[in-house]
């Protein structure tokens, strides 16, 4: 839904619930958005009901809800508006498309992105998604990574059997009659675990020597 | 009678086999241990661990799914009463007086009598749903298109009245999620609506993306904006099992709580949600002395619990009796029981016995096997919950995008659940509430077609529905509580239902 952002400083005056108008508005915004995009379509008859009827009466009572929310922000006392943070939606929004995007080969405009699979894939959303938060590590997302991909290369890929592509689509390429794609997930996978495991110890032994640090890792406990 | 023992004895025999058993176990484990973490309820925990059951037979794919509903709604009660963060809506009375039982140290009593009053009110149930699923189903037989229609009409009234906040606000989520539900090919013209063009959406937004961006994605960004004030109980667990004298103080709670909660739990448009509330207020109520509530009284727990697993389970009612799921959970179910070729309704009885008495006896031992595993692994939970916030959502993300991509292996279907969850957060952030647009978007499919089937029947004259007196009623229904839903007295009394503690 696109809801407007305005409205935000008018605190006083006759606006007496922010969050309802704005939010009366964006249903209002989404009802005429919704009755503009089924106006190509053909209302019918109540015998033969065609498929714009519905599209367009429930953009109406969208539209009209939306009307009298905004309208009880004049007249009813109600909620002031929501402080937002941009880092969170932006930051997930970009791990979400980062994994979308290198899964498999993705095509946007004239590019075609290289199909990386899930062992890129994964540790790339993770990361990126951890930097969402404010207390983000670079290590021990990093080891978070690591066993997680493994974890999930093992129940989707082998124990699943969930079509989910694993490796990088030349690796597949090269590898192919080399080696069965199952014992090379495996050994992926142990990789991936064993290298989170020394990382993990790699951080212990750093943390021992610095108390403070002992309790906030809690990826241990 | 004979027929039902023959029933429930057909249902054991399926539930009882080997892979069945190995199955419910492990969605109550799993279901369990996701829903434990805070923050995620049991929709997104479902959502999330749908495609894990992909690969299964429809039965025992049901079983798993029932199994992490009930571990789901079992580990909400736990986060619950150790770090007084409710998994879902309906586990928020319990912390009024879990979290203070924990307090006082006696956490582990807590826990006890929170998955015995669930273990009791789930047998009560689960026999409910065995008894009334043959006659509710002859009943659905008689339905036709007409009275179907009424019937979601009154569903989502109810859905209206139930929600929290605003009326206004409910109507317009549900109008959205039908919004939603038509965008794609018309079923019966071919036509594409509302799809921009856009190859993606020819087939309508797939109701899984929808969820698990509404209920995962939106919930980390929702948590992202609090900071983390996690109150884990420091406090010894202490002993598990309620001693006697407890137990006779949870007993009739328990009793009057599994009443409550079953008896909402099969009204159309998510009663279970009132369940809690009302068995709270009503122990409150009746108490010798209600100063002893929010102060850690055994019956607060037991009386919510058991109204809450008994309506999470009589739930299951209205979706495999009539095929129209009352909540978002049942709506999740429902899409499940599609993508394994099954329609839920009238037919899933007769047509498919096997799968309709095996979920219902998994139920039963889905409840016997909470009780079992999971007061040994309370320890173990005790620890996830310490897992910090900052761990958990990047893992939580990776999740929902490879469960999301393996439905459909389609990258679209993985940035949609970003869009959604966008939405989501934007949707909360304006004080909505997500859950009646997932039900009106479960539901507007149904209703379109059952729509035009009527009228197409009817040639034309809208006059059907008020003329068949079995869909005029529920169409008064409707009305009556729309209407009683909006007058300000009735208003305030429902709001305190809700704002009770």
């Amino acid at each position: 839904m696109d809801a407007p952002l305005d409205g935000t400083s008018s605190r006083r005056g006759p606006v007496r619930a922010p969050q309802s108008l704005v939010a009366g508005l964006g249903l209002i915004g989404l009802g005429l958005f919704g009755i503009w995009a089924g106006s190509d379509l053909d209302y019918g008859s109540l015998r033969v009901i065609g498929p714009g009827l519905m599209p367009f009466w429930l953009s109406v009572g969208v539209g009209l809800c939306g009307l009298a929310l905004a309208i009880s922000g004049f007249t009813h006392d109600g909620a002031p508006l929501q402080a937002f943070t941009l880092r969170g939606p932006v930051v997930i929004t970009l791990a979400i498309i980062a994994f979308a995007v290198t899964i498999r080969p993705f095509a946007i405009g004239g590019i075609t992105t290289p199909g990386l699979g899930l062992i890129v894939a994964g540790p790339l959303a993770i990361i990126i998604a951890g930097y969402a938060g404010t207390e983000a590590r670079f290590l021990e997302l990093l080891t978070l990574a690591l066993f997680l991909t493994a974890g999930c290369m093992l129940l989707f890929g082998d124990m699943l059997n969930l079509p989910i592509p694993i490796f990088p689509t030349a690796v597949v390429q090269a590898m192919t009659g080399v080696l069965p794609a199952r014992t090379m997930l495996r050994i992926a996978a142990g990789a991936l675990a064993l290298a989170g495991l020394g990382l993990l110890l790699v951080q212990r032994r750093s943390s021992r020597r610095e108390p403070i640090e002992v309790a906030r890792h809690s990826l241990t406990t | 009678m004979a027929d039902l023992l023959n029933n429930l004895g057909l249902g054991f025999s399926v539930a009882l086999g080997l892979q069945n058993i190995a199955l419910c176990f492990l969605g109550c484990l799993v279901g369990t241990l996701i829903g434990v973490l805070p923050g995620v309820g049991p929709i997104a925990t479902i959502a999330m661990l749908l495609p894990i059951t992909f690969g299964l037979d429809p039965v025992g794919a049901l079983i798993m799914l029932a199994g992490i509903y009930y571990g789901a709604q079992y580990g909400g009660s736990t986060t619950a009463i150790l770090v007084n963060i409710p998994g879902e809506a309906t586990s928020v009375v319990t912390t009024l007086d879990g979290h203070q039982m924990a307090r006082q140290g006696k956490a582990g009593i807590a826990l006890g009598t929170a998955a015995i009053a669930s273990f009791f009110a789930g047998t009560v149930a689960t026999l409910l749903i065995a008894a009334l699923g043959a006659p509710l189903t002859k009943l659905a037989l008689i339905f036709g298109p007409a009275e179907y229609f009424a019937l979601m009409v009154m569903g989502l009234a109810f859905a209206v009245v139930l929600a929290h906040g605003s009326v206004l606000k409910a109507v317009a989520m549900i109008l959205v999620g039908v919004l939603f539900a038509v965008v794609g090919t018309d079923l019966e013209t071919g036509q594409e609506r509302m799809t921009f063009g856009f190859s993606f959406l020819t087939d309508g937004v797939d109701f899984s993306v929808l969820a698990m961006g509404l209920f995962g994605i939106a919930e980390i960004l929702r948590n992202l904006d609090q900071t983390e004030t996690r109150d884990v109980v420091r406090e010894r667990i202490g002993r598990l099992l309620p001693g006697l004298a407890d137990l006779k103080q949870a007993l009739p709670a328990t009793l009057r709580g599994t009443a409550i909660g079953a008896t909402l739990g099969i009204l159309p448009g998510n009663g279970a949600v009132l369940g809690p509330f009302a068995a709270y207020t009503i122990e409150k109520k009746i108490a010798k002395d209600p100063r002893r509530f929010g102060r850690g009284a055994i019956e607060g727990v037991a009386g919510p619990e058991s109204a809450n697993n008994a309506g999470a389970q009589t739930a299951f009612i209205p979706l495999l009796t009539l095929g129209i799921p009352p909540n978002a959970v049942m709506a999740l179910m429902v899409g499940a029981m599609t993508i394994h070729g099954i329609i839920p309704g009238p037919g899933v009885m007769t047509k498919s016995p096997d799968l309709f008495w095996g979920m219902i006896a998994s139920m039963w031992i889905g409840n016997l096997m909470l009780l079992v595993i999971n007061l040994p692994l309370v320890g173990v939970w005790v620890r996830l919950l310490k897992v910090p916030y900052r761990l958990m959502f990047p893992a939580i993300l990776m999740f929902c995008s490879v469960g999301i991509y393996s439905i459909n292996s389609v990258p679209t279907d993985v940035m949609l659940i970003g869009f959604f969850g966008l939405m989501g957060y934007l949707l909360i952030k304006f004080g909505f509430e997500p859950a009646p647009l997932l039900l009106g978007f479960v539901l507007g499919k149904l209703m379109e077609e059952y729509l035009r089937r009527s009228l197409t029947l009817s040639r034309g004259d809208p006059m059907v529905f008020l003329e068949r007196p079995v869909s005029a009623v529920l169409f008064i229904i409707a009305f009556a509580i729309l209407a009683a839903a909006l007058l300000p007295s009735l208003r305030k009394s429902r709001d305190e239902v809700f704002t009770e503690a």
